[in-house]
């Protein structure tokens, strides 16, 4: 007789940022059809699952509801750092866990949160350090205005400050806003060497189409000159933005079929995904064989060697993900630099991630 | 104009944790480990390699004066009161010990990283503060030898007004402060009239 655990799913699918959103449900579900029907595990997962439609105040009383009226300890989900910040006072109180498949901004590691995806170690700084004797150490920085935003952008200010370099302009937009005219304008006047782009999803759409439309009237940003960055743009959103995306740059843990994270030679649409898929895999392989362990908190849960918690960190409870940076060409993100096996450093508290001295490549 | 933050180095930086054996202490070294931080904990004694910490978290419930190797309010690195009881005696005397930033208790998910860089940002105002007075005392108890010297330089210089001119140009020509020229100046007058 198998286990019946019921696991929160909290996913915004009609959201500006639905796409991202979709992705990870997708990924959760795909794992919880495979744990479902693998003879190897004594569970079944039944999913509960409560969409907040991209409202910031649904967030924090339908995951209490999760948590209050299912068994369900566990939850899938959230998108925005800022809804995974509503949520956690809620986990702290009903002892929930929340499996985050997104990449955030760092500083931070609660006690009832599982980080599956990358932190600024792991995207943000090798993403500056790839592209800044590349292109250029003048940068512009746009962002979404909330934490993602702000957070994402201070950093990069720091390592483009540290390198020497200097940031022509930092512009926020509210999230679903899609009025980019001014941002564009400034980027056309100031003509930095890249931007980093930390707009989510309309912002984000309306924002690339515009520096596309910039690509076409301006010979001076046409032809791979003044690429746009970013540390969250993954195949999810590709079609929405068609042949707008050519030429975007992102860093990630997985691009669609490159090898390394998650491993099993599985393929997986995006990293958003790939996260979800994960976390359930983890959840299932942390509670099997160990009935009432979906009752423990996730420091007693993740009392095991390393192998057997998935590589999950006790101090930090995020993973060590390979650093990948891809680039759209002809559709589709090709990889262009990889680096294995980056450790989580979600403070960036290792002087290795921080500012690197004005080094410059000097060929003989 | 936004204020900028300064994040100090925490990668490698040494915590030290002052209270008894507790599921506090457990989630206080969690953070800490987290943030990047080496943590050991002690109780009732500490250690003579305190003096190495970068950060010492202590007990504000059941600490005493003579736990710490130095006198009250002297620590030489940023203390962080972990209060539990808001008994005002209690607090008083975490006062009494310079707690650069405090933690309430229990500690659970959240508080360490901001009480550290309050603390560290405290810590270095309250250092810095305090150079400044000491400099400001001794330059104020520094007035009479500043009249003295004018009244010298102003035998032949003719007035107070250019005799304070004329210690000025010296200060900046000597690279010195005022005082320190002053003292110079009257240490030669002497020197004139013994000869």
């Amino acid at each position: 007789m198998r286990r019946q655990i019921e696991i929160g799913l909290l996913f915004s699918c009609t959201a500006s940022y639905g796409l991202i959103a979709a992705a990870g449900r997708a990924g959760a579900l795909r794992a919880i059809d495979e744990v479902n029907a693998d003879p190897a595990f004594d569970l079944t997962f039944i999913p509960v699952e409560r969409d907040p439609q991209g409202n910031i105040d649904l967030y924090q009383p339908m995951c209490a509801e999760i948590l209050r009226s299912t068994n369900a300890r566990h939850v899938i989900g959230t998108t925005t750092s800022w809804s995974r910040k509503e949520v956690i006072p809620t986990l702290e109180k009903a002892g929930g866990i929340l499996w985050y498949p997104c990449p955030h901004e760092g500083f931070e590691a609660s006690d009832h949160v599982v980080y599956m995806h990358a932190c600024p170690n792991q995207h943000l700084v090798p993403l500056m350090d790839w592209a800044l004797p590349r292109y250029g150490r003048r940068a512009h920085l746009v962002g979404s205005n909330y934490i993602w935003g702000w957070e994402i952008n201070r950093v990069a200010r720091d390592l483009v400050m540290g390198s020497g370099g200097t940031v022509l302009g930092e512009r926020y937009l509210r999230i679903g806003d899609t009025d980019v005219a001014r941002m564009i304008e400034e980027i056309r006047a100031t003509r930095p060497d890249f931007v980093l782009n930390s707009l989510i999803g309309s912002s984000s759409y309306a924002f690339l189409a515009a520096m596309a439309e910039l690509r076409r009237e301006d010979s001076a940003f046409a032809g791979g000159k003044m690429p746009v960055l970013s540390c969250n743009l993954t195949e999810c959103e590709l079609p929405k933005l068609g042949a707008d995306a050519e030429g975007l740059i992102s860093a990630g843990p997985y691009f669609h079929g490159a090898a390394g994270w998650p491993g099993d030679g599985r393929v997986f649409a995006s990293s958003f995904e790939a996260a979800a898929y994960v976390s359930v895999r983890a959840l299932a392989g942390l509670l099997a064989h160990r009935p009432g362990a979906e009752m423990l908190c996730l420091r007693s849960l993740l009392d095991q060697p390393k192998e057997a918690r998935f590589g999950i960190d006790r101090a930090t409870h995020h993973v060590t993900l390979p650093a990948l940076i891809a680039e759209v060409q002809q559709g589709r993100f090709e990889v262009v630099s990889a680096r294995d096996g980056v450790e989580p450093d979600p403070y960036l508290s290792r002087r290795s991630n921080r500012l690197h001295p004005n080094l410059t490549v000097v060929t003989p | 104009m936004k204020q900028k933050i300064f994040i100090p180095e925490f990668g490698g930086a040494r915590a030290v944790i002052l209270h008894r054996p507790h599921p506090t202490v457990d989630s206080l070294s969690r953070q800490l480990r987290a943030i990047g931080l080496s943590v050991e904990a002690h109780w009732p004694e500490l250690p003579a390699s305190v003096m190495l910490a970068d950060y010492l978290f202590f007990d504000a419930d059941m600490g005493c004066d003579e736990q710490f190797p130095w006198p009250a309010g002297e620590a030489p690195m940023p203390m962080i009161a972990l209060i539990g009881s808001e008994a005002p005696g209690r607090i008083e005397w975490a006062l009494s010990h310079n707690a650069a930033s405090k933690i309430l208790k229990p500690v659970g998910d959240g508080g360490v990283f901001s009480g550290l860089l309050i603390a560290r940002q405290t810590y270095d105002a309250r250092k810095a503060m305090a150079a400044e007075i000491s400099d400001l005392r001794a330059r104020l108890s520094e007035r009479q030898t500043v009249v003295q010297a004018v009244m010298l330089l102003a035998r032949n210089a003719g007035s107070e007004d250019r005799a304070y001119d004329q210690l000025r140009q010296m200060a900046m020509s000597w690279r010195v402060n005022i005082e320190e020229a002053a003292q110079r100046v009257v240490a030669m007058g002497l020197a004139a009239k013994r000869a």
